[in-house]
């Protein structure tokens, strides 16, 4: 049975002892870890933001986020920076992968020696290694390979032609589908609530909206926030310009995420929800002057607080600049209803058309009041004081929207240029394209500012919708003069502006004389910011007042002047933002409760 | 497999029929049945090959899911037989008989999530872990992290910061909400 | 029974064990009779950690029991508390030699359960290194039967090849020996530059392998001697007992999930999995050595037919709250070892409910091998075990 050849074949074996061994020889120096391998970790430390992902992602928790010398806590960046422990680590690089700046990655060493265990955790990037130049290493891989989608969810609007004449909404709204695929984006790290003016706890209601719990969401928005309708429409979510998805991808989109919150609930439900069918009186009265967002925000905490509130708006209606200075299809007037109507609901009185001063003094409101909080905006237009500005046919924006909102008559040229390139001329230039297209069938209005499109104060979607419903927007020129012939506007004189600011950081434009335009016009509207009426505070008062840099009133981190009864904020503090009202509105109604409980 | 599920139905009270793929199949039935139905497709359906038993443990109703999934060699197709038995004083009725890997299955049970099998071959033998004196491990209840916190102790130094908060310390630390 | 060589001792079996009424042996240790011996955990012979209780009576086994948990680390509870994606790094551990099975298995009910589609590009990929890791497998299975009969030469070229298919895993995923490579909706990367000619002289090698191994192991009077008509699997226990994959095939039962239920790129392969008549210890392992035939060709199928390039990723919801709704599923791959399953359950949040892996082993090493070392020699003990393939880490978990 056994063969020969069983015997002798495994004997052929020992041709391998002819053969060259295989082993490396200096393995230390020799083999150096594959182009992918995944070893010991780096971080480009200027390019982290200290999201903190990574540690959420690590299984093994081998992360901790820790601060680091030298690196601020500032907008958009933590200050922290991940400190990675070695004896928990399994090199399975999922914290690459997820890194939302795409800072981190891995160098291809896998030799260390050291007989301190401790030294085994570090922070990559600070705690310098001999790795850190390796080129070699696991990096993400690219392409179309992401733990999180980078792409907005699809936002439905109108056709530019669809809405170019006409003044409803064009931003239909999140349906539910597109909510959730946008909140899936998400990476909950909350780097964005510290941008936010009013800290809004963006990623808590990011959550609801994922786990489809709307209400979890109303109470969230409403911890920091009274006008989610509104700012869900048009706050100018600086926390979207952190936003760490917006790193790699787009960030999320955090101002519709909100509207969709507040578009879901019905009116008649927010009380339920919010836990305020049963406020109690705490007996003392507020008096606000300004039915403003952050009029409205103090009355709204203080309401929540048991103050009997009462406001005092010059205007028919509430809302002010919201109202006045919006317009309808960025900002429709039932939503803002929506808003107030609630805050009215809790008890608050607003008494329409009363001029501070004129009808009732600021020393009245004091004897009256336990406190007074003015949240006035900013509605006189300024003026560019160029030649010609003084005709009849050059107009104040902001004088405009309140007209249009008002419901009253204005002039309509048929060729208009407007002199600004913030959001206010965005939106009195497609205001007025509208109303040229209603009137002409075609528009023709020109947009032109100082600063150059890659500076343009405005939103960006602003400038690109104003384009789409056929308005002209060419940035970058000076206005010299109107020209005026014959007692009527023929157009506006420019000049190429190269820059705005001198070295010192000061307003000092300077032009190139030798490139001039010219833009035809019968209308000249100046859009070049507003300033603050604040005649309703009388001498008396006015000289008890600190004053601060730039002739503003001094106040304190509650808002509170140095008269303690008198608590100013919104615009006249801070400059024109509604989500800046609503903090400092917020901030205010918490200095009047410090205030009036230490009174006793 | 549809034709089948509705021969089955014939003689077996089968509920949540699941169709999970052409060639995969989860049915209930309840706990008396449990083992006629796997007897019967293994003596009649031609499912002789038995894949595994499984534990799930819904501790919110109150219950385990016991699964027992079987294989058609032949058909190339599987079926997964649910049964829910109650999550106290937990016991089945052994099918160490009609295959000889169960009693295998049917002893981790046991010892893992403290399902009794009586009858079946060494069940109270202790199968992987030695000297446990805790709950039966892979029930719900039992947390792994805690009984890790209790157990080892934590290395020193480590301490982590919710960006968030951290950043609300350092940028406005007097916000209350 | 046993055949009729020198190294043969027929035992007189009549006396020993006594039985009872009932059919229990009656093993009385007092009686000096019969010894006990632990072979393991910590044994050349053991593949991995594991331990075998055997009642002995001269060189005769009467009983055995296997004993595991010396690996125990409570992977399947741990996953119940980890996020979907989180569970990749804690899978693969289950099963050291071939982690792969794990990535794929569970990527692949994620995916079922999410309804994802791989795009094509992955699915070759995933084939690839699920071949690749059978191959590394086989590389140091084949030679390590020869190993158990203290052939060891055999088992330093395996061991040196496989390094090499290491070497080629390092360049593609990153990682030596656990990839992380397949994670839900494809994998992380496309074949580095230069991979198939590196790939190509690694197999060529391995063609020398195979027919050096032939030479020293199968045709090798000693080994035949030792392997030939040992640790016989009876055809009529595949279904009693379970039996999977190569043990079963060797028993004349086609069982191959490649074959059975394609999946990935199977179907676009051209492969035949081997079966045989006749289950002892030297079929067994000549049926692994023709497996490993087949999976160089395999590779080198795939190494001619994988698109140039192509999206390797579908995308996927956010991983750090991907939730899955209520349901389950049963997902099984092929591994060197036969059939590997995961059984899943989702429950609707972004943890799994449950996930189970039934591994060859579970049977294979515990009631079949307990079976099988009834009346067998103790010196063939660690070979009976090396070629059921046992591996206790995918038994407990
Ligand atoms: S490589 Fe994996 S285990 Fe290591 S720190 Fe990153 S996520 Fe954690
Ligand atoms: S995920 Fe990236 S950016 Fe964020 S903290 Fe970690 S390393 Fe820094
Ligand atoms: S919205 Fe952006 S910055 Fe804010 S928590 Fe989510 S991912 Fe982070």
């Amino acid at each position: 049975m056994t063969s020969l050849k069983d015997i002798l074949s495994p004997f052929t074996a020992w041709k391998n002892v002819i053969l060259e061994p295989v082993t490396i020889k200096d393995p230390i120096n020799d083999r150096p870890g594959a182009a992918r391998y995944r070893g010991f970790h780096k971080n480009d430390i200027t390019k982290c933001i200290g999201c903190g992902t990574c540690e959420d992602i690590c299984e093994n928790e081998a992360i901790d986020m820790v601060p680091v010398e030298g690196i601020e806590t500032k907008d958009g960046d933590s200050g922290l920076r991940p400190k990675i422990d070695y004896g928990r680590c399994c090199w399975c690089a999922l914290c690459v992968d997820v890194c939302t700046t795409n800072s981190l990655s891995m160098s291809n060493e896998y030799k260390w020696i050291d007989t301190d265990p401790d030294n085994f955790r570090f922070i990559p990037g600070v705690d310098k290694k001999s790795w850190d130049d390796n080129e070699a290493g696991w990096k993400k891989p690219e392409p179309n390979y992401e733990f999180y989608g980078l792409k907005r969810a699809e936002m439905g609007e109108l056709h530019p032609e669809e809405r170019d004449h006409s003044f409803i909404e064009f931003i239909k709204g999140y349906s539910k589908q597109q909510a959730q695929e946008e909140a899936d984006r998400c990476v909950e790290c909350g780097i964005c609530t510290a941008t936010c003016p009013a800290h809004m706890g963006i990623p808590d209601y990011i959550r609801a909206i994922r786990n489809d719990d709307i209400e979890e969401g109303l109470r969230v928005l409403y911890e920091t926030n009274p006008l989610p309708e509104i700012c869900g429409r048009i706050c100018t979510h600086k926390c979207e310009s952190v936003c760490s998805i917006g790193h790699k991808g787009e960030p999320l989109s955090i101002r519709w995420l909100k509207r969709y919150i507040a578009d879901q609930v019905e009116s008649e439900h927010y009380k339920k929800i919010l836990e305020t069918e049963n406020l109690v009186k705490n007996g003392k009265k507020v008096a606000i002057i300004g039915a403003g967002p952050s009029g409205l925000s103090a009355a709204y905490y203080l309401s929540l607080l048991g103050y009997e509130c009462t406001i005092f708006e010059k205007l028919p209606e509430a809302g002010g600049m919201m109202r006045y200075g919006i317009p309808e299809y960025r900002l429709p007037y039932d939503q803002i209803d929506k808003d107030i109507n609630y805050i009215l609901s809790l008890g608050v009185e607003i008494r329409y058309n009363v001029n501070i001063g004129s009808d009732i003094t600021l020393d009245q409101l004091h004897l009256d009041y336990d406190a007074v909080f003015a949240g006035t905006g900013l509605h006189l237009g300024r003026s560019t004081r160029i030649d010609g500005s003084d005709h009849e046919n050059v107009y104040q924006s902001i004088e405009l929207l309140r007209k249009i909102t008002l419901g009253e008559e204005i002039h309509v040229a048929e060729k208009i240029v407007v002199i600004g390139g913030g959001n206010v001329a965005m939106d009195i230039t497609r205001s007025l394209a509208r109303l040229q297209k209603i009137k002409y069938g075609k528009v023709q209005t020109l947009a032109t500012s100082l600063e150059t499109e890659d500076k343009m104060p405005a939103d960006r979607e602003e400038v690109v919708e104003a384009r789409e419903e056929g308005a002209i927007i060419d940035p970058g020129w000076a206005p010299q003069s109107i020209e005026i012939v014959d007692g009527k506007v023929k157009g506006l004189h420019v000049t190429q502006c190269l820059s705005l600011f001198d070295a010192t950081g000061a307003f000092n434009p300077q032009c190139n004389l030798d490139n001039k335009k010219f833009f035809e016009a019968d209308m000249v509207v100046e859009s070049i910011g507003q300033g603050m009426d604040l005649g309703y505070i009388s001498e008396n008062i006015k000289d008890n007042l600190t004053m601060g840099p730039r002739g503003r009133i001094q106040v304190d981190k509650y808002f509170q002047t140095s008269l303690p009864w008198l608590f100013l904020g919104g615009d006249i503090i801070q400059g024109p933002d509604v989500i800046h009202g609503i903090a400092n509105g917020h901030q205010a109604a918490r200095g009047i409760d410090n205030y009036l409980n230490a009174k006793g | 497999m549809e034709q089948l599920i509705n021969k089955l139905q014939k003689s077996f009270k089968l509920s949540d029929v699941k169709h999970q793929r052409e060639n995969l199949t989860f049915v209930t039935v309840k706990k008396d049945s449990a083992l006629d139905l796997v007897t019967h497709c293994r003596d009649y359906e031609g499912f002789s090959h038995f894949v595994l038993l499984s534990c799930v443990d819904w501790i919110e109703d109150g219950k385990f899911q016991l699964t027992y999934l079987l294989n058609n060699p032949s058909g190339k197709f599987d079926l997964g037989i649910r049964t829910f038995i109650s999550r106290d004083n937990a016991s089945m009725t052994s099918a160490h008989l009609l295959w000889r890997q169960i009693a295998t299955y049917q002893r981790e049970l046991k010892e893992m999530y403290g399902i009794d099998f009586p009858g079946s071959p060494r069940v109270d033998e202790s199968f992987i872990l030695e000297g446990w004196d805790e709950i039966p491990p892979m029930r719900r209840e039992f947390d792994t992290k805690k009984y890790s916190e209790d157990t080892y102790f934590p290395r020193e130094g480590r301490g982590s910061n919710d960006p968030a908060t951290y950043m609300k310390s350092k940028l406005y630390p007097d916000d209350e909400k | 029974m046993m055949k009729n060589s020198i190294f043969n001792i027929s035992p007189d079996r009549s006396k020993y064990p006594e039985k009872d009424a009932e059919g229990n042996l009656m093993v009385d240790l007092d009686s000096q009779k019969y010894v006990k011996l632990w072979q393991g955990p910590q044994h050349p012979g053991v593949t991995g950690n594991m331990s075998l209780e055997l009642t002995i009576s001269g060189d005769e086994i009467i009983q055995a029991k296997t004993h595991v948990g010396y690996l125990h680390r409570g992977f399947e509870k741990l996953m119940e508390r980890r996020k979907y994606i989180q569970c990749f790094p804690t899978c693969i551990r289950m099963c050291v030699a071939e982690p792969d099975y794990n990535e794929y298995n569970l990527a692949a009910g994620i995916e079922e359960l999410s309804g994802i589609e791989v795009p094509e590009m992955a699915q070759w990929l995933r084939t690839l290194v699920l071949e690749m890791a059978r191959l590394q497998s086989l590389l140091r299975v084949v030679p390590g039967q020869g190993g158990t009969f203290a052939l060891g030469l055999g088992v330093q070229w395996g061991v040196y090849l496989r390094d090499l298919i290491l070497d080629l895993f390092e360049e593609l995923t990153g990682g030596r020996v656990y990839h992380m490579y397949i994670l839900p909706g494809g994998v992380r990367g496309l074949l580095p530059d230069g991979f198939k000619k590196r790939m190509e002289e690694t197999l060529k090698k391995i063609d020398e392998f195979v027919v050096n191994i032939d030479n020293l192991m199968f045709s090798n009077a000693v080994f035949k001697q030792r392997a030939k008509d040992v640790g016989i699997i009876q055809p009529e226990w595949i279904d009693q007992f379970g039996i999977v994959g190569p043990n079963a095939r060797s028993a004349g039962f086609m069982r191959d999930v490649r074959k059975d239920y394609p999946y990935l790129v199977y179907d676009q392969l051209d492969f035949e999995p081997m079966t045989m008549n006749y289950s002892d210890i030297y079929n067994r392992a000549r049926l692994r050595w023709h497996d490993l035939i087949m999976t160089v060709d395999l590779i080198r199928q795939i190494m001619a037919k994988i698109p140039e390039t192509g999206d390797i990723k579908a995308p996927t919801p956010n991983v750090l709250h991907w939730k899955i709704p209520r349901n389950e599923t049963y997902i099984r791959s092929e591994s060197s070892r036969g059939e590997y399953g995961f059984y899943m359950v989702s429950d609707g949040t972004d943890k799994p409910r449950r996930i189970n892996l039934r591994g060859p082993s579970y049977v294979h090493a515990i009631s079949l091998l307990e079976h099988m070392l009834i009346n067998a020699n103790i010196a063939d003990t660690a070979a009976i075990m090396v070629s059921l393939q046992t591996c206790p880490p995918e038994i407990e978990r």
